[in-house]
């Protein structure tokens, strides 16, 4: 059936035709036109004088735009985006500007706070910074002593500032130190890392681009040139990591004529305003990229401009293509036990992607044919599935070989791209520092980096840390099986879990629930020491024995972890002081690590800590002096004035002006440091030009291009398509002895070299083993970020009036609590009130269920449904019955619903009807290789809930 | 003074370019505190269709800033009034609180504050225009999808875009002549007439 807009619109009799084509404004309409009053004038031209604005970032999500703040009298008032950061282009989307409710919840932890009830009862007295900090730093200290630093863990759930925190880990002695991206859509990133030494391929979207023109100067180039975008779940549109993707997908399309396909079960608002969208059966994306990838190769035809897919350039600029096309290809001929089909043939892919043959083969002509195109996977797509490193690297693949990589309107490996930033500040150095443990009576040194408990206990290959293992590890200790400490025994004892929330959002929460309040023989808790650091009180913080309160983002300092297409930073700024008894993170490093020494810690000392950093300015200034520190690459060259393939590093005006060092030796050009003084000059945010084809340079004695040997990430600077990356994960297994256990689990010895297959858990439809769960559980489960559910921003009241997807919806029963609202009457404009909510009225987590099962269930839009799974875990939530979904999947927004902490605010008080997901995956399901929780692998069954 | 006379303000919705974020509606809040159940601009979606042709709308809302504005004109005291740019405006001294005004308008775009007992509604953020700066749903929208200007000055983008691009506005047979336009979804470039 064929729909569009202006039936929609007509229908719904909002819309008809209206103004002609130009000549608008008549004479009509001057019934009631008068002056306003000279008060009035007045009122409104100095009402804006009494603000302040200060340039800042967010931190509410990941995409951590350029935030324009008002304050006023000290207090934030109003947010909006900073028109100088080309992230989001001066654009804040409903959750960045609702920040203000945010800032002022009363829900924040106030005070540092000490454990009196036994774990996760949430009861706690106040405590004084140094009451909290003497028990933290004491414990911290015991341990040292009798278990070694590496029984430490700090976890900064959230990446931004997380440096001062891993500064102060490491220096203590335990580079058992993680980050939100341990959990976020990790196979996600393999393939970008594997064969490119990046992370993220991000489509040509960002304008404007600062850009070298062939007079010399520099512009801010708006045309966007893609032609051709393939999303595959992702959802730029509403969960806005790489924020550019909004304005910039509907802007190509309406100025560049692009198309836009998305994949994904769910008709997201993204696949919404698509061209095509392709309903795929979850966990099947690595599949349909497979059946793309074999249709380009076989059909490829250098001499047809219709077949003319690949880019045959791309193989001076790698190693081991014909390994892996060798490889992949020997697939071709083996039947796939699932449905007897040969591997990644259109058949094949159309059995187990419920994509037709005739969509699949459309959609790979398009792609092969379209350039410049993008092909995009999200964290929704090889993110979340326990084989999503398949998936990963078709796509990568996909991207290369058809000449899209790093030109003119196609991908971008954002992280190859990005400013560095960070230097010392981060403390790294520390985990060189040599170590002396005994193992089985022997002594051993070696720098203290081998004591990482994920790369040298049972995941060597998991560079992003594996933080879905522990509990495991809180309950049996570790093991170290690789590396010179091999054999070395101990337990995990303090777990310091700083704006994280792993407790929800790190795989099955009973499951960290068990560990954290596991006991030994004596009844003491195993970990002996959970310290939450935090602005809002979650999940985690009610299994605390000690919590800090951290200032929030509007009142600390550091730097944005952006994926810009070229060098940009962005600084966080304090825009009012801290609130309640809060401090910022490099108060708090300054405060544990003073006290450490106090107690006798040999590691820490003061002019690595609080003599170095007097104030958090100290400590930005020593991350951005390294920036952009990218090498002068690329075509147009960003600086055509120094040598080419030199490190850039200093402001963007110093190197425009010239007033740099050139050292040839160490092949450097340093201009003036980036400084957060400089950077409050210019808007907080630092931007150098950008270039393409920066992986290659032109060769004038040759008369042809070669490696630029400076931008990719992998160790020989060329597109590895043999994985050379695994060979030192494969020499660790080889010296040890020991197949790690995830490799275990798919048959496999070593981390494969080149092109490698293996299907996913818990699929009845690609995967034999699962096969008989078909009929009893008929649902396939997913999950997906909407920004309105993102860790404690669920409760802001604002964002329960927006709801989306069929995952937020406005699905409430009545019930009446304290918020923070709109009054006009009060100078700040909002004042606490209690709100009485009606019925149906405020957006709440639900169940996202197609409307022809719905009925099968006779289950209504609002109806509670019970979901269980087979590992006999069940949920409870309501239904939201959409057309916008593909039949035999449930999907739930991320967090949104099951909030059992009352510091979620309203949305706790809706904690018994909504969904958490999390309770439906299966802990034990962590992808082989890096140790992922596979969030969207679980089958279901349904019933609608009684009473 | 003499700069308004010459301007009359618009704004163009381009439909095309809505991801529909809702930043518009909450940032609008914030903007004018505007009380929680209440709203100077929303966001309506629906939904369309049936499994797998289906299709979900977008349609942002707010005051038209109409031509001919009911809401004015049935103003028993004067407070409801348009100024010479066009923006209407209430004038809160002198609002009586009586609801007529929310009654007349037929795009439910005014309340009643329950703080203030006045009548209140979108002013284009008029501190800001008159400062200079667009509203502010305009500066924070993701998808760069409402173009704010002055209808009097063809080089505006809001001019350029509605001498060049068909447009539409909300209930046109209410005869206000609303100047808030919309560009369909649909429309894919080729400047085409209906009917």
């Amino acid at each position: 059936m064929e729909l569009n807009r202006r039936n929609f619109l007509k229908a719904t009799g909002a819309v008809a035709a209206g103004a002609a084509v130009g000549g608008l404004v008549s004479g009509r309409g001057l019934l009631g036109l008068k002056e306003a009053s000279a008060d009035e004038m007045a009122k409104v031209k100095n009402g804006l004088a009494a603000y302040q604005k200060v340039y800042t970032t967010d931190v509410m999500c990941p995409a951590e735009c350029g935030l324009e703040m008002w304050v006023k009298d000290g207090r934030l008032e109003k947010i909006y985006g900073n028109n100088a950061d080309p992230m989001n282009g001066g654009a804040c989307c409903a959750k960045g500007a609702a920040g203000v409710q945010l800032v002022y919840s009363p829900e924040r932890i106030k005070t540092p706070l000490i454990r009196t009830g036994e774990r996760g009862e949430g009861k706690f007295r106040k405590a004084t910074w140094d009451e909290a900090i003497d028990a933290i730093a004491k414990k911290l200290t015991e341990f040292k002593q009798k278990y070694g630093p590496e029984s430490v863990i700090m976890d900064c759930g959230d990446v931004t500032d997380r440096d001062p925190y891993w500064r102060l880990n490491f220096a203590y002695g335990s580079p058992n130190s993680y980050e939100h991206g341990s959990i976020c859509d990790v196979p996600r990133r393999h393939g970008p890392k594997l064969i490119a030494g990046g992370k993220r391929f991000q489509p040509d979207l960002m304008r404007p681009l600062l850009i070298r023109q062939s007079d010399g100067s520099l512009k801010q180039d708006k045309a966007y040139l893609t032609k051709l975008v393939i999303y595959v779940g992702w959802n730029p549109y509403v969960a806005t990591r790489i924020v550019y993707e909004n304005r910039g997908t509907v802007a190509a399309q309406v100025e560049n004529g692009c198309k836009v396909i998305v994949v994904d079960p769910a008709l997201s608002n993204t696949a919404a305003k698509a061209d095509m969208w392709l309903p795929i059966r979850p966990g099947t994306d690595g599949d349909f990229f497979g059946a793309i990838l074999r249709y380009i190769l076989e059909n490829d035809n250098p001499r047809n401009p219709q077949r003319r897919y690949i880019d045959w350039d791309f193989q001076k600029f790698s190693t081991g293509w014909d390994e892996f096309r060798t490889e992949f290809s020997s697939w071709w001929s083996k039947n796939d036990p699932i449905n007897n089909l040969p591997y990644f043939s259109l058949g094949w892919a159309e059995n187990r992607t419920g994509i037709s043959k005739a969509k699949i083969e459309e959609v790979a002509h398009l792609f092969g044919i379209t350039k410049p195109a993008a092909l995009v996977w999200g964290m929704q797509s090889p993110g979340h599935h326990y084989n999503g490193y398949t998936g990963s690297i078709l796509g990568t693949v996909l991207n290369i070989i058809t000449g899209n990589f790093d030109v003119p309107g196609g991908v971008i490996d954002t992280e190859l791209a990005k400013s560095d930033k960070g230097g010392n500040a981060t403390g790294k150095g520390f985990n060189k520092r040599q170590v002396k443990r005994v193992i089985n009576g022997k002594e051993v040194t070696a720098d203290q980096a081998k004591l990482n408990i994920d790369d040298f206990g049972d995941w060597p290959a998991a560079w992003d840390g594996v933080i879905a293992d522990n509990p495991r590890r809180f309950e049996q200790g570790v093991e170290l099986k690789y590396g010179p400490f091999r054999g070395l025994k101990f337990p995990l004892k303090a777990y310091i879990c700083r704006t994280g929330n792993t407790l929800f959002t790190a795989s099955a929460p009973y499951r960290w629930q068990q560990a954290l309040t596991a006991k030994d023989a004596n009844g003491n808790y195993k970990l002996e020491l959970m310290v939450v650091i935090d602005t809002p009180y979650l999940e985690s913080a009610l299994y605390a024995d000690v919590i800090l309160p951290e200032a929030s983002y509007a009142e600390r300092m550091s730097l944005s972890d952006i994926y810009p297409s070229h060098p940009v930073l962005s600084m966080r700024d304090q825009v009012i002081k801290p609130l309640h008894e809060s401090k910022n993170p490099v108060e708090i490093m300054n405060l544990l690590a003073k006290r450490l020494y106090e107690l006798g810690d040999k590691d820490i000392k003061p002019s690595d800590f609080w003599e170095k950093y007097k104030s958090e300015e100290d400590f930005v200034n020593e991350m951005l002096a390294v920036a952009p520190g990218r090498a002068n690459l690329g075509e147009p060259l960003p600086y055509p004035n120094f040598p080419e393939g030199y490190k850039l590093i200093g402001t963007p005006d110093s190197l425009e002006q010239g007033r740099v060092t050139i050292d040839h030796d160490k092949k450097t050009v340093k201009g003036e440091p980036v400084t957060v003084a400089w950077m409050r000059k210019h808007q907080a945010v630092a931007v150098w030009p950008m270039s393409y084809h920066r992986y290659r340079k032109f060769d004038a004695t040759k008369g042809e291009y070669v490696p630029s040997g400076g931008f990719l990430g992998t160790d020989s600077k060329l597109f590895e398509f043999h994985f050379k990356r695994y060979d030192g994960y494969n020499k660790l297994i080889d010296e040890a002895g020991v197949v790690p256990p995830g490799l275990q689990e798919i048959g496999m010895q070593h981390y494969p070299p080149s092109f490698f297959w293996f299907e996913t858990k818990w699929n009845p439809y690609t995967n034999p083993k699962y096969k008989d769960y078909a009929k009893e559980y008929p649902f396939q489960l997913i999950a997906g970020r909407i920004h309105q559910t993102m860790s404690a921003t669920q409760m802001i009241p604002l964002l329960g009036q927006t709801p989306a997807e069929g995952l937020w919806a406005p699905l409430n029963e009545e019930f009446q609590y304290d918020i923070l609202e709109g009054n006009p009457k009060v100078p700040e404009g909002m004042s606490l009130r209690t709100h009485k909510f009606k019925k149906g009225t405020w957006s709440v987590g639900t169940i996202a269920i197609n409307a022809a099962d719905a009925a099968q269930y006779g289950i209504r839009t609002g109806d509670l449904m019970v979901v269980q799974n087979p590992l006999g875990k069940e949920i409870r939530g309501k239904a939201a019955v959409t057309e916008g979904i593909r039949p035999g999947v449930l999907k739930i927004g991320f967090g949104s619903g099951g909030r059992f902490s009352s510091g979620l605010g309203a949305t706790f008080k809706q904690k018994d009807y909504t969904p958490l997901h999390n309770t439906l995956v299966d802990p034990a399901a962590m992808s082989p290789i890096m140790g992922f929780p596979s969030f969207a692998d679980m089958v279901v069954k349904i019933k609608k809930a009684e009473g | 003074m003499g700069e308004n006379k010459k301007k009359r303000y618009g704004m163009v919705i381009d439909l095309r370019r809505c991801v529909g974020c809702m930043s518009c509606q909450v940032t609008c809040k914030v903007e004018n505190n505007v009380p929680f159940d209440d709203f100077r601009a929303r966001v309506n979606i629906a939904e369309r269709g049936t499994y797998p042709d289906v299709k979900r709308f977008f349609l942002p809302t707010l005051c038209n800033h109409c031509e001919e504005p009911p809401c004015v004109e049935v103003c028993p005291v004067g407070a409801s009034y348009k100024r010479e740019d066009g923006v209407v405006l209430v004038h809160e001294d002198r609002c009586i609180g009586c609801g007529y005004c929310i009654e007349a308008c037929p795009y439910n775009a005014r309340y009643l504050d329950p703080n203030l007992h006045v009548a209140q509604k979108c002013t284009f953020c008029v501190e800001r225009i008159d400062n200079g700066l667009p509203p502010a749903c305009v500066h924070n929208c993701m998808g760069k999808a409402r173009i704010f200007g002055d209808l009097n000055d063809p080089e505006s983008e809001v001019s350029k875009l509605l001498n060049s691009v068909p447009t539409e506005v909300l209930k046109p047979e209410m005869g206000t002549h609303p100047n808030v336009f919309y560009i369909m979804a649909d429309f894919n470039g080729a400047v085409k007439k209906e009917g």
